[in-house]
């Protein structure tokens, strides 16, 4: 197990190398020109080319990279060309509240999507498992984004319930905080909850037919012993697996969602950087995504073996 | 054999006919030529002449929703058929060949998955000014890892089924093999899934746009229609609403097709006595 | 006769199909009395797992129970409430599935697992509950019962899952224990050890026992009394004596017939024809009339009712019938019984030399390689039938499929008709086990035999159909089955096109791998017959390989036994199956259960189960098993090749003047 997760380390590693340099090479040719948009559009070439010597611009592309590659492994992300901020606190400040939004959301997801997923599975072909099934179906095809502003108008503008935007920290005050991240969390969590509750729903009918449930029937255990003890583990099994990919869809949502509520996390960050050509804060930004992303499926690989013995016991016993 | 079709494909399959046939006849249907604009019929409510009102420089809403239905179906469709294109003879190739083949293209494919699917799409189109067309790319590319793995999980089940085993011993060429043995049995899972796609392809291309990473204005699609209307919803709410509902119920519709197509297609449902 | 433990009554159990209902159990009667163990006997769809699920009260919801009752010990069962109904299960009835791998929780120990009822019908502590089970798996034979009873189901093999779940069933004594076929998903020698198992458990605890199964040998070997399911219909019950010597209900006979058996292997297999009914509309009058070659026309208009003495049967012709044998299909009466052809002194057709193969393993937390076959050398001649049997895993598919050229070997050499597989095709095909798998299902049946025949240019046009027709009548298909997908084909019949297919090509060589194994008794001798057949017409050799040591005596010329990736004995039929024996090869043949009860042979159990506990080559592969190790030399020497007699070769150090004479003592007759 150990050793599994070093090598799977090791691979994330390098997959972050080969990432670094395809991250640096696809901001090289984007379009516009940095130092330009720096300096502004009336400025003389001498101050650009004054820029463009300063930011290093003029050196070949992987003397470049190198530079930056080396200045990342010492921890040193480079400075933001736009607001001429080191971009380490920026980025840490930002991965830290888009990780309370993602948290939140992946905590509610995960119960309250298996959660939802065992009733009707349990509950098959009643009403209230109909009723789920049309709300799941109904919420996994609204995009993120138009849900936000529909919540927005209904809570924030019609209600007035909660703002429509922004961020307060929680040193302003629990409610105050609670009150700006509700819609967001709200937005962030309605398709994958839904996700989550079909594929528990099938994975824990699936399990509810295997032989080792009749078995347990058989041994004349009531129902909800069965379901707790025998099906819910094995049905899970499947749901870790589709929880690390919703991982990676949750990131989408938060770009948006951030973009949408003015949330101050990674994704609008990146957005902001990418729209003002702010290179270094591209680079890193999608670097540190990449890698947490990595971080999540190997957290999400590593709980799918604790709940699978298979993988945990290796050897036979057979004589 | 009598196939009962399933309520839900006859359902969903009318309903993104008539959006296809919509967005495809948009040009020559729409009442008002979509960049349009009226400075005296701003915002206006939907009444008889704008079924669907008009946006913040007086344009037809209706128009812009027909005419930005054919970037939005473009994305979803052309970026579903560049995920096949690409990942089903990979995924087939992965499967049947295996060893080194399988290696080479599953490391890949691992980079590929390693980043989260909006930045990778976002990573594409901040490189060059976008366009319709790239975003269809970029959504589809997104889209292959999950079609190789899809088609190489079928094509390893399909690989060690008797009837290939029994092609290989004939001497069957590897590409008769695939094309005629494995690919015809491949298709249900694939199909099923690629409806599942448009609708992703659909969603994520339209989030691209509304991040003013997809088409760019005057031109239109959902996405971008409902990103311009953001900061009117209060007092316009219809501009955001029509292409929001639209964007929906095609989304629905494609998704209850991808279930109806599973449902006949589904080969566990199919074995079983004559 | 005491009162019954349990007592079916006009049980009719219904299914939901399309607009009408299946009828998978119709009218079934039957009586498990007190300490006696009765037999279900019946194939695929006569109903028998509905039974069991029935008797426990665990069918689908969306069975219909349309009649009858079910008494234990006198109460009905459906007129319990379902708490009281819980509480007889797994406490005073209990059951044991068919797939001892697929019945345990993956997830949760198997001590643990065992313990459920003990804690919950009888209140243990977990504590007691655990010395309970420790107990129980000693009980069962589990030599290490701590150990066992702290694994995960995956690091048991299947015999020893299947113990633990049997500890299960017998954990709160009950009075009634269904065994659902509890033993066929089981290699052949494991078997021998469970049924064993269950013989002494019977008589240790005096067991009642509702044993569901398709095969009439365990019936005889376990069960007093019998009754055979067709259709969901009881056509004959009875003291298994009675049944099984004198059937009378043309079904059983039909059965018996269709059973091919080691003793008396030249005998020709008689099976019946025709195809199962199908239950959603099933034919007017007997139920089994339309394959009864006895049938006459009162058959088809009056429904049958079964007699009722002790040894009851549902046809009105019985007694007039009372002596007459079934009889095979017309079409069978020309298949050859004796072989005529001349094998030897011919040039081998097929020559293999020294093959191996290595696999490797690949898991998630490490790698391992397993040497599937190991230095195998054999022959085949022209027209010759050579058997190769042995357990799951032992490398005989592999062996197979290496001479096909499907999989290349690490090492030796394979020729075949002078060539290598690969540059060979034609001359060698493969017949497949699974008729589900080996048949293309967006194919029609003309496009799949037809394929070969475009591949390597031997028919085109119109010719091409005409040759298609041929082959499909070489198997007993008529060319209406040419535009027919392989779904709308039953089991047997896809197999047959699969051997139109595979003589397409008029190869000179067929690997028959576990081509009958996977059919009902009465469809493989169909199959077994048409195969038979085609041997002796085209004069084509065989590789038959099989895990069914009764069907390779039947059809093979030679048998070559094969145990873990070596072919420990070899030679023709009589030699292999009479004295002397390689160990293995008696341990196998003591395993098989016999109809006739009165085994030829002695009880030979082997110890364990086939599992690569060992991977180190050295010395007999067959030690840890072996009932009749002598000594250090089998754990460091290889064994050295005595010929008892030309052509026939046994690998084991023990002397042969010992491999002969310890056999038949105590049996003889």
């Amino acid at each position: 197990m150990l050793a599994y997760t070093l090598k799977r380390l090791t691979y994330i590693a390098v997959i972050l190398v080969v990432m670094s340099m395809l991250i640096f090479w696809a901001t090289q040719v984007m379009p516009g020109d940095v130092a330009q948009m720096i300096v502004g559009q009336f400025a003389t070439d001498d101050q650009i080319r004054a820029v463009r010597s300063r930011l290093h611009l003029d050196d070949p592309i992987h003397v470049q990279y190198l530079r930056w590659a080396s200045g990342l492994l010492q921890g040193d992300l480079g400075v933001s060309m736009m607001m001429d901020r080191p971009i380490g606190p920026l980025i840490r400040d930002a991965i830290l509240r888009s990780a309370v939004l993602a948290g939140i959301s992946i905590v509610f997801v995960a119960v309250v999507g298996i959660w939802l997923g065992v009733y009707s599975a349990v509950r098959r072909g009643s009403k209230t498992d109909q009723a789920i099934s049309i709300a799941s179906y109904f919420f996994i095809s609204v995009p993120e984004f138009f849900w936000a502003i529909v919540v927005i108008l209904v809570f924030a503008g019609m209600l007035g319930w909660f703002p429509a935007t922004g961020y307060a920290a929680m040193s302003e005050g629990f409610w105050t905080w609670l009150q700006h991240i509700i819609l967001p969390v709200a937005t962030l969590v309605s398709g994958l909850v839904a996700h989550v509750s079909r594929l528990t729903r099938s994975s824990m009918i699936e399990t509810m037919q295997s032989q080792y449930v009749t078995a347990a029937r058989a041994k004349g255990l009531p129902e909800n012993v069965v379901i707790r003890r025998h099906a819910l583990r094995n049905a899970l099994v499947p749901t870790i697996t589709v929880l690390a990919i919703d991982v990676g869809l949750l990131m989408g949502g938060i770009v948006v969602v951030e973009t949408v509520f003015s949330y101050p996390g990674l994704g609008r960050l990146l957005i902001f950087a990418i729209e003002q050509k702010d290179i270094p804060v591209v680079q890193a930004g999608i670097l540190s995504v990449t890698a947490v992303y990595a971080l999540a499926n190997l957290a999400a690989d590593l709980l799918y073996a604790l709940f699978n013995p298979r993988i945990r016991y290796g050897d036979s016993l057979a004589r | 054999m009598a196939t009962r079709w399933p309520a839900s494909l006859v359902v969903g399959a009318s309903v993104f006919g008539a959006v296809v046939i919509a967005a495809l006849l948009g040009p020559h249907i729409a009442p008002f030529p979509y960049d349009g604009m009226d400075i005296m019929a701003r915002f206006l409510p939907p009444d008889a002449t704008h079924w669907l009102g008009t946006d913040e420089f007086g344009r037809d809403v209706l128009s812009r929703l027909l005419y930005g239905g054919r970037l939005s179906l473009l994305m979803g469709i052309g970026a579903t058929l560049v995920s096949l294109v690409a990942g089903v003879p990979l995924g087939l190739a992965a499967g049947y060949y295996g060893g080194r083949v399988d290696e080479t293209i599953m490391r890949a494919i691992d980079l590929v998955i390693s980043v989260p699917p909006i930045l990778m799409g976002i990573l594409i189109l901040s490189m060059t000014p976008p366009n319709p067309w790239k975003t269809a790319l970029a959504v589809g590319i997104i889209y292959v890892p999950i079609m190789v793995r899809l088609t190489r999980g079928v094509t390893l089940e399909l690989a060690s089924e008797e009837f290939v085993l029994a092609a290989r011993a004939r001497g069957e060429r590897a590409w008769y093999i695939l094309g005629a043995e494995i690919l015809p049995n491949a298709w249900p899972p694939i199909i099923v899934e690629s409806a599942l796609r448009v609708t992703f392809a659909i969603m994520l291309g339209a989030a691209l746009s509304f991040l003013g990473l997809g088409v760019h204005p005057p031109a239109s699609d959902w996405g971008l229609m409902i990103a311009e209307s953001r900061p009117f919803i209060d007092s316009a709410p219809w501009v955001a609403l029509a292409p929001g509902c639209v964007l929906c119920v095609t989304v629905i519709a494609v998704n209850l097709m991808g279930d109806g197509l599973r449902e006949i297609l589904d080969p566990r449902l199919k074995r079983g006595r004559g | 006769m005491s009162e019954a433990v349990l007592s079916v009554a006009q049980l009719s159990v219904a299914y939901p199909a399309g607009d009408g209902w299946l009828r998978a159990l119709d009218d079934v009667s039957f009586e498990v009395g007190a300490g006696r163990a009765l037999g279900v006997v019946g194939e695929s769809g006569s109903g028998k797992s509905t039974t069991a699920l029935a008797v426990l009260g665990l069918l689908a919801p969306e069975a219909h129970i349309a009649g009858g009752d079910i008494r234990f010990k006198g109460e009905s069962l459906f007129a319990l409430p379902d708490a009281e109904r819980r509480a007889l299960r797994g406490n005073r009835i209990s059951i044991v599935f068919q797939d001892p791998f697929a019945s345990l929780n993956p997830s949760i120990p198997v001590g643990r697992q065992i313990a459920e009822p003990l804690v919950l019908h009888k209140g243990l502590s977990d504590a007691s509950a655990g010395a309970e089970v420790r107990r129980l798996l000693a009980e069962v034979g589990i030599a290490n019962p701590l150990q066992v009873a702290l694994a995960y189901p995956h690091q048991l093999s299947g015999g020893m899952k299947q113990r633990a779940l049997i500890a299960t069933a017998l954990a709160c004594s009950p009075e009634l224990l269904v065994l659902d076929e509890p033993t066929t998903a089981l290699d052949v020698t494991i078997e021998a050890q469970i049924l064993d198992l269950l013989e002494k458990l019977r008589h240790d605890r005096g067991l009642s026992i509702l044993y569901i199964t398709h095969n009439l040998g365990v019936v005889a070997r376990i069960c007093d009394d019998v009754c055979v399911l067709y259709a969901g219909r009881v056509v004959e019950t009875g003291t298994t004596q009675s049944v099984l010597r004198k059937p009378r209900h043309p079904y059983t006979k039909g059965l018996l017939a269709s059973l091919p058996r080691v003793a008396e292997r030249k005998q020709r297999l008689a099976p019946i024809p025709g195809r199962f009914p199908d239950l959603a509309a099933p034919p007017p009058g007997c139920i089994f009339h339309p394959r009864c070659h006895f049938a006459v026309e009162r058959c088809a208009s009056e429904a049958q009712t079964l007699t009722d003495d002790a040894h009851a049967v549902r046809c009105w012709r019985a007694d007039e019938l009372a002596d007459a044998a079934w009889q095979a299909p017309a079409e069978h009466a020309d298949v050859v019984t004796e072989r005529a052809v001349a094998i030897q002194g011919t040039l081998p057709l097929v020559k293999v030399v020294g093959l191996s193969k290595e696999f490797r393993l690949g898991g998630m937390f490490n790698s391992s390689r397993v040497q599937a076959v190991d230095g195998v050398t054999l022959q085949v001649a022209p027209g010759e039938v050579l058997g190769l049997v042995g357990e799951s895993g032992c490398g005989k598919s592999t062996l197979g499929r290496m001479l096909i050229g499907l999989i290349e070997p690490s090492a030796g050499t394979i020729g075949i008709a002078g060539g290598s597989p690969q540059n060979n095709r034609r001359a060698a095909q493969i017949i497949f086990q699974n008729p589900d798998s080996s048949l293309n299902p967006r194919k029609t049946v003309e496009a799949i035999v037809g394929r070969p025949l475009v591949l390597h240019g031997l028919a085109s046009g119109g010719d091409l159909r005409t040759r298609v027709v041929e082959l499909l009548e070489m198997v007993r298909l008529s060319p209406a089955y040419l535009s027919r997908y392989p779904h709308q084909l039953s089991g047997g019949e896809k197999q047959r096109v699969g051997i139109a297919r595979a003589i397409a090509t008029s190869p000179k060589f067929i690997v028959c791998d576990e081509a009958v194994s996977a059919l009902d008794v009465s469809v493989q001798a169909y199959v077994l017959n048409v195969l038979a057949d085609l041997r002796d017409r085209l004069n084509v050799a065989y590789l038959f390989i099989s895990h069914d040591l009764s069907v390779i005596a039947h059809i093979a010329d030679r048998v070559a036994v094969m145990y873990r990736g070596a072919i420990v004995e070899e030679g023709a039929v009589d030699e292999v199956l009479g004295p002397p024996f390689h160990p293995y090869t008696e341990a196998l043949l003591s395993a098989i259960p016999d109809v006739e009860r009165a085994s030829r042979f002695q009880r030979i159990r082997l110890r364990g189960d086939a599992v690569e506990q060992d991977r180190s080559v050295r010395g007999c592969r067959f030690q840890h098993r072996c009932p009749r190790k002598i000594g250090a030399i089998c754990e460091n020497e290889t064994p050295p090749v005595i010929e008892p007699s030309p052509g026939h070769r046994i690998a084991c150090h023990i002397p042969l003047g010992n491999l002969d004479t310890t056999l038949v003592a105590g049996n003889a007759l």
